[in-house]
């Protein structure tokens, strides 16, 4: 084999290697690109009740700003968000803690401890609709049994964000707290030990070594609940549909019922379109974050 | 678009019926023709359609074709429709539509194929399309185009406890002012169960608030302009949230037929105004079988305009097969199998199946089916059709009309305001129109 014959195959078998994987990236690249290309087509035309199509240009976008229901949708996703994300950091750390140190505790019980977040949301959505009926439910039947008084959970305009938000985080916190286990395990041995020497009281080292050590592992777990969260839809649409009134109409709700119930595809797809660039602003936000606490 | 359903069958003028009564019964009619076919039927899993699959073999027996049932409950079931509908595609035969909800949506979308010719020339000997409710026929034809096939006849009735209005000593209501009255003893008279209890989410509420709104005698639109804020609208609107406020279940703004029946059927109710769809899961278990009595709505200053709709079978504009469709909707209506549906509570759209002797020693065998079928014979005489507005976005005008009724339940808004707010955002959709 010649010195020049070398290079020539080189190049040989990285075309082949591009031609032979052509088909699976195109595949790919198209599947990804196609729906998001076509929504944003969709989202400057507009759909009559009838379905008749005509190009609108901007109209979809420019009627957001003016949309009542819209401005109310993206603050209650916000509101979802916020309390769900810090219900889900909060209680997510302290379960990886508990199952962290007690290294005792039979298989079952840890995957008894993790088991909400394999349940579909339908089926979990479900589930708790019944358990808070307000008349027929078991948790007004328990909170009167302790002589507390009822409540209206997800009937109630107040309450039902802070209910949803703890149906939420019922089923994801384990999710979290598998996360933030991992980046316990994961520690070095080495720091705790001299923090124990140096006679560091437990809350101490949580709050100076164990916090600040994890908080990339507790930051990825955030982005990965943010983007689930800000586009929340399958335990309202199966428990509340947007109600009481329009008091849990989160964006993602709100566009669904314009797309599929009233038929203004294009109206829809400008929303889902603003929606998906806000999960990406708060993926971004949070990626700047984790590198800031990165060590 | 209100329908004297019996009275006015005669009169009818509508091309359509005048197409399907003067059908020709094609001699050489064979069921086997498309034999080998696959028909995709979208259903929606309600009761109606539970009762016609029961018999989804013998459909496949009796024509040699696969029947490809594609089934979801109903708001998923409209999601899908729209979505290959919207893509033109063919993978969709039959489904089932809801004329009064969306029937002059599809029609001007141009999703229904014209039923017209088929059911004129290519229908068994048997079938007797004369038979079939002509209201419902007309109900389904828009733009002289016949877009479905009745395969029910509903409507919201009163269900109410027997023994509870004896111990509390009340009389079966006769207006909707005795309703309110019985609710207003039973709270004190029988305080473990809820007085009465009627849809309270947002999208179901008009299908039971039509009914009331009628009943005063108000009317959604008057002069081309929404009419919620007229004094009958405002009394209705009024009536009805305060009749769930006062006497309903806690959280009845988030209640829909499947929460009512629960509610009903557990015994923890007195009254419910609930579809006549229910009566089979109401009486599930046969716990109220003995103790229920049931009535058209109780009459007000109008008297009883009760809601009369029925599901139909469409075929798809799109299907590739139209007329293998079509066999599937035809056996579906047909009077055998509407007599089978019937004999699971069903209600047929067929006056011939409601009179038939097995039908009505069905009936006769318990006193709540015969209130049942009497409260249905008043639905078949003085129903309307009406549940919403009657406007292509109707759908939508649900949701208004849900939205004045639950800020009234929940106290958000004065009566004012709440129709004010409903009546502009309807006026909105009636200029689209």
């Amino acid at each position: 084999m010649s010195d020049t014959a070398a290079p020539l195959t080189q190049d040989r078998q990285k075309l082949e290697m591009a031609a032979l994987s052509a088909p699976a990236v195109f595949f790919t690249v198209a599947m990804i690109a196609f729906p998001v290309v076509y929504t944003i087509w969709l989202g400057f035309q507009t759909f009559s009740s009838t379905g008749k199509q005509s190009f609108a240009g901007l109209a979809n976008y420019s009627k957001l700003i003016s949309d009542y229901e819209f401005w109310h949708g993206l603050w209650i996703t916000i509101a979802l968000f916020v309390l769900s994300l810090v219900l889900q950091l909060v209680f997510g750390v302290w379960l990886a803690l508990v199952l962290f140190n007690a290294k005792r505790l039979p298989g079952i019980l840890r995957s008894l401890f993790i088991s909400p977040f394999m349940m579909p949301p339908v089926v979990a959505g479900m589930m708790w609709l019944v358990i808070l009926d307000p008349s027929l439910g078991a948790a007004n039947y328990i909170l009167q049994s302790l002589g507390l008084p009822p409540s209206d959970w997800l009937a109630s305009p107040t309450w039902v964000i802070p209910t949803v938000a703890l149906i939420d985080s019922w089923q994801w916190t384990p999710y979290v707290a598998l996360i933030v286990l991992g980046g316990l395990q994961s520690l070095p041995p080495s720091v705790y030990e001299a923090a124990q020497i140096d006679g560091a009281s437990p809350l101490k080292t949580f709050q100076r070594i164990t916090l600040p050590l994890l908080l990339p592992t507790i930051v990825t777990a955030a982005i990965l609940r943010s983007v689930d969260l800000l586009r929340f839809f399958d335990i309202i649409y199966i428990t509340t549909q947007g109600g009481p009134g329009n008091a849990s109409n989160t964006l993602n709700i709100y566009g669904f019922r314009v797309g599929f119930e009233f038929f203004n595809i294009g109206y829809a797809s400008a929303l889902m379109l603003t929606l998906t660039a806000i999960v990406f602003g708060a993926v971004l936000a949070f990626n700047r974050l984790r590198g800031a606490v990165a060590w | 678009m209100k329908v004297k359903m019996l009275a006015t069958r005669v009169a009818l003028p509508v091309f359509a019926i005048a197409a399907v009564s003067a059908q020709a019964h094609a001699a050489d009619f064979d069921w086997m023709k498309f034999k080998g076919k696959t028909v995709t039927f979208l259903a929606n899993n309600n009761p109606v359609s539970q009762a016609l699959l029961t018999y989804k073999a013998d459909f496949e027996k009796l024509t040699g074709m696969t029947l490809k049932v594609d089934g979801y409950q109903e708001q998923q079931m409209r999601q899908r429709l729209v979505t290959v509908m919207n893509a033109n595609s063919d993978e969709v035969d039959v489904y089932m539509t809801l004329p009064s909800r969306e029937g002059e949506q599809f029609a001007a979308a141009g999703w229904y194929a014209d039923l017209t010719a088929m059911a004129k020339n290519d229908v068994a000997k048997d079938y007797d399309s004369a038979g079939l409710s002509q209201a419902l026929l007309k109900a389904a034809t828009f733009g002289g185009k016949l877009t479905s096939m009745p395969m029910n006849l509903e409507g919201p009735i009163f269900y109410y406890r027997t023994d509870i209005f004896k111990k509390c000593g009340l009389d079966a209501p006769k207006t909707i002012k005795d309703v309110e009255a019985a609710a207003e003893k039973i709270k004190t008279c029988d305080s473990s169960v809820t007085p009465f209890v009627s849809r309270g989410l947002k999208p179901a509420v008009a299908y039971t608030f039509s009914n009331m709104l009628h009943n005063i005698g108000g009317t959604y639109i008057a002069n081309g302009k929404s009419n919620l804020c007229s004094a009958k609208g405002k009394e209705a609107l009024d009536t009805y949230s305060r009749l769930l406020r006062d006497f309903g279940p806690p959280g009845v703004v988030n209640y829909s037929f499947q929460q009512i029946s629960a509610l009903y059927r557990s015994g923890r109710a007195a009254m419910a105004f609930e579809s006549s769809n229910e009566l089979r899961t109401v009486m599930d278990g046969g716990a109220r079988l003995k103790d229920t009595g049931l009535l058209p709505f109780p009459a007000g200053e109008a008297g009883q305009v009760p809601t009369t709709i029925g599901w139909g079978m469409a075929v798809s504009s799109h299907s590739k097969q139209p007329d293998a469709a079509w066999y599937f909707v035809q056996w579906a209506t047909s009077p055998e199998v509407q007599k089978k549906m019937a004999l699971q509570g069903i209600a047929p759209p067929r006056p011939s199946v409601a009179n038939d002797p097995e039908y009505r020693k069905w009936i006769d065998e318990e006193p709540v089916r015969k209130e049942w079928q009497a409260a249905l014979d008043v639905l078949a005489t003085k129903g309307s059709s009406e549940v919403g507005y009657p406007i292509v976005a109707n759908p939508q005008s649900r949701e208004f009309i849900g939205q004045a009724v639950q800020d009234l339940i929940l106290k958000q808004k004065p009566i004012d305001q709440a129709c004010a707010d409903a009546d502009k955002a309807l006026d909105a959709l009636i200029a689209l129109n």
